[in-house]
Formats: C-alpha cells, structure tokens, sequence
C-alpha cells in the first residue's frame, strides 16, 4: 500500500516536471540545460557563437538568391509547360538547394546543438546524405528520364492513359 | 403584521438609503481568470484563478482591475507595475491571447466573456505574472547599447547630427523594452538562449544606424553566426503585438540588408 502510495506520488510529481519533456523530441538524448536559460552570472552579457560569414550573411544570401532564381524558371515552366533540359536541370538543382537550405534551417530551430548535442550533427548527416541521393537522383532523372517538369506533367497525364 | 411592517419600513429604508449611492445600478461583474504559481509550493501545478470584479466601480484598462483584485479580494496575487502609462514596460502579460501592457489593454467591456492573463509566453516564471527577464537584459548588455566613438567633440559639447540623420532614429528610440515581441516569437521560444529576439535586434539596429556611432563594424560582426540574427523567419508577430506600435520586424530586415552586402 505505502510503497503503492509512493509510486503514484512519484509518477504524478514526474508529470508535473514533465514541461522539459513535452518540449523536446521524444527518444532523442538531450543535455543538461543552465537553470533558466541563463549562463554565468546576471551581470554578465550575453555571448553570442564565433562569428562566421558562411553561418551568417554569406548563407543568408545564398538562400535567397536561390529562393528569387526559382521564381522565373519555375514561372516559364509553369506558363509554357516545356523548358530546355538545361534549364530543367537548373529549376531541379535550385529546388534542391532550396529544400536543403530550408530543412537545415528547421534542424537548426528544433534540434539544436544546445539541447541535443551530437543528436545535431546525426540530423544533419542524415539531411545531406538525403540530398546526395537526391542529387543522383536528379541527375538520373533529367540525363535518361524526362526530367522534373515531365515528371510532374505525368501526374496529369496518367489518367487520361488510363481511361485510353 | 407589526413585525411585517417594521420588515418592510426597514427593506424601503434600505433600498432608500442605498438609492443615493452607484451601487444601486446592477453591477456589471466581469471575470477573470489570472494565472496562479507560488515558488513557494513548487510541487503545485500552476493553475487559472478566476476573480470577479464589479466594473462599474474599477479603472478601464486591465491593470485598474487586477490593482482592484490585489487591493480588495487576494493580496496575493503578484505582477509588476509601476508607471501606469505605458512608458515603463513592468506590466508586459499575456491578455486574452496576446502580449500587451496591462496599463494600456482596455477591459473588454462584454461582461458575458471571460478575460484570461497569463505571465508572457514561453519565460521561466518567478511567480503568478512575474516573468524571469534575466536572459532578456544579458542579451540587451551583450549589444552594447550605447554611443561608441573614438574622438569628442572639439567643443566639448554634444556630437551632432543632421535632422535627416536624426529621423532615423525614429520608430526605433521609442522601445521601452517590455519584451512582448520577444516573447511572442515561435523563434525566440525555441531558441532564447541563443537568438537575440525582436526587441534586442531591433536596439542593435538603432545603433547600427546611429549616424554619431562609430563601432558598427563589431556591431555588424557580432550578428554574423546562425543563431543570433538569422533564427528570424519573419513571422512577424513581433510587430504584431508591439504595445507601443513600432515594427521590429522591419528593423530585422533592415540589420539583414545591411550584412548581405558587408
């Protein structure tokens, strides 16, 4: 009945601390955080990462200057429904990068190198190697298939095969 | 019957009496539900305490009715208020939804809907609505907010500016730094201890512009890693919730445009 008792208290008492755990990605180790968020005394700033341009304005810049090259090629397929292998290959490429930019920039947000650790680093192996296949891919696709924009036009021709 | 009519005489002296007073328009009882934690029971989950105050006799804005719930119902419920003006920043909360002043939030006067406060998003709590702004002033100090030159003026006197360079300033000097739009940002709360927030950005961007500073190379050089600039998507709630109606969002953008060519 005690030891009952105990357990029950224990259990309910580990929910109520159970904020930190409803915050982070469950099965994944996280490391110990500074009470509060706050490291050194109060008095003392803030110290922000080693500055690095290729972390800072040079990966900005490449991220929207990607993000603005997709528009026009992704509007001339859009509105002529054909464009040349060269530049299916670069509207292919561009996406790429644009999707490897934006997925590195969720792990950054939520799996943290401050909380997870090395967890960090495996998500972003993982997000690269994806993006090598993807590149194989890619290339297989525009080099002996009908390249993105033909596969995407597939979707819409597959029905009317079938109804043929 | 004597003692019927003695009941009655008493019940017309009563409301006769009370006739002369406010009290005797109904009152116009308003709920609000205020969050509750108290350090001192740590094991105490935090909880909604509803409190119900009369508004025919209680200020406008949201600060008079929790001043009148501290004063006359629960001394004990705590928050920080000082200037009740909007110009001190101490009452930045969570109201109905959204991070404002309490001292410039008007009740909603439809007494048939709740009010809920809760302390600002995402912060460790000291207690009830006091948040835990510790990490918030480190990360302002780690800006440097103030004038760096390495030469003064030959007269001794003030540095000077032209009113062009002067302009510039405005919509940026006016934060009061109550930390609204930091707290309401889904960056900041999966990131504060690393990326700097709305409201610190945007000071840094006062500084960066400043005509008579001259240190906007390490300024510059500071932001230059992922986390403390670029953990902002743009999802603009800072500029939405801004209690004095200033834009950081803007200023962020500005700080980026200005690293891209750097």
């Amino acid at each position: 009945m005690f030891s009952k008792n105990i357990l029950r208290l224990s259990s309910a008492r580990a929910f109520q601390t159970s904020s930190k755990r409803s915050l982070t990605i469950p099965f994944l180790s996280t490391l110990p955080q500074a009470p509060g968020g706050v490291k050194g005394t109060v008095n003392d700033a803030y110290k922000p990462p080693a500055p690095h341009k290729t972390h800072g304005s040079y990966h900005w810049d490449f991220e929207r200057v990607v993000a603005i090259g997709m528009m026009p090629l992704v509007g001339t397929a859009l509105a002529s429904g054909n464009i040349s292998t060269v530049g299916d290959s670069i509207l292919a490429s561009l996406l790429l990068a644009h999707v490897y930019v934006g997925f590195q920039s969720c792990i950054i947000d939520y799996i943290p190198k401050r909380v997870y650790g090395k967890n960090h680093n495996y998500a972003m192996y993982l997000l690269t190697l994806g993006s090598l296949f993807s590149a194989v891919g890619i290339y297989k696709l525009e080099a002996e298939e009908i390249g993105i924009i033909g596969a995407v036009k597939q979707l819409w021709n597959h029905k009317e095969e079938k109804k043929a | 019957m004597s003692g019927v009519l003695r009941r009655c005489a008493f019940r017309l002296a009563g409301t006769r009496s009370l006739a002369t007073t406010a009290t005797d328009i109904t009152p116009r009882l308003k709920t609000f539900k205020i969050y509750r934690w108290n350090p001192d029971k740590p094991a105490e989950k935090p909880r909604l305490q509803e409190y119900q105050v009369n508004l025919n006799d209680c200020g406008p804005m949201v600060l008079d009715a929790l001043l009148k719930i501290k004063n006359e119902q629960d001394a004990t419920l705590t928050f920080r208020r000082s200037c009740r003006e909007g110009i001190c920043g101490s009452c930045a909360m969570n109201i109905g939804g959204r991070n404002t002043l309490a001292c410039l939030c008007k009740i909603e006067p439809d007494i048939s809907k709740q009010t809920k406060i809760y302390p600002l998003p995402h912060m460790y709590i000291v207690k009830d609505l006091v948040p835990d702004l510790t990490n918030f002033y480190k990360q302002y100090k780690s800006i440097q907010p103030y004038l760096q030159r390495s030469k003064v003026p030959e007269d001794g006197k003030e540095n000077l500016q032209s009113i062009a360079d002067r302009k510039k300033l405005d919509g940026l000097y006016e934060c009061i730094l109550c930390a609204c739009c930091s707290t309401s940002c889904p960056s900041y709360w999966w990131n504060q201890e690393e990326y700097l927030g709305p409201a610190v950005l945007m000071q840094a961007y006062r500084w960066l512009i400043d005509s008579r500073d001259e240190a906007s190379k390490i300024r510059k050089e500071m932001l230059q890693n992922s986390m403390s600039l670029y953990r902002c998507h743009t999802i603009m709630n800072c500029t939405r919730t801004c209690p004095k109606g200033l834009n950081p969002g803007k200023a962020i953008a500005e700080i980026k445009k200005a690293l891209a060519t750097d």
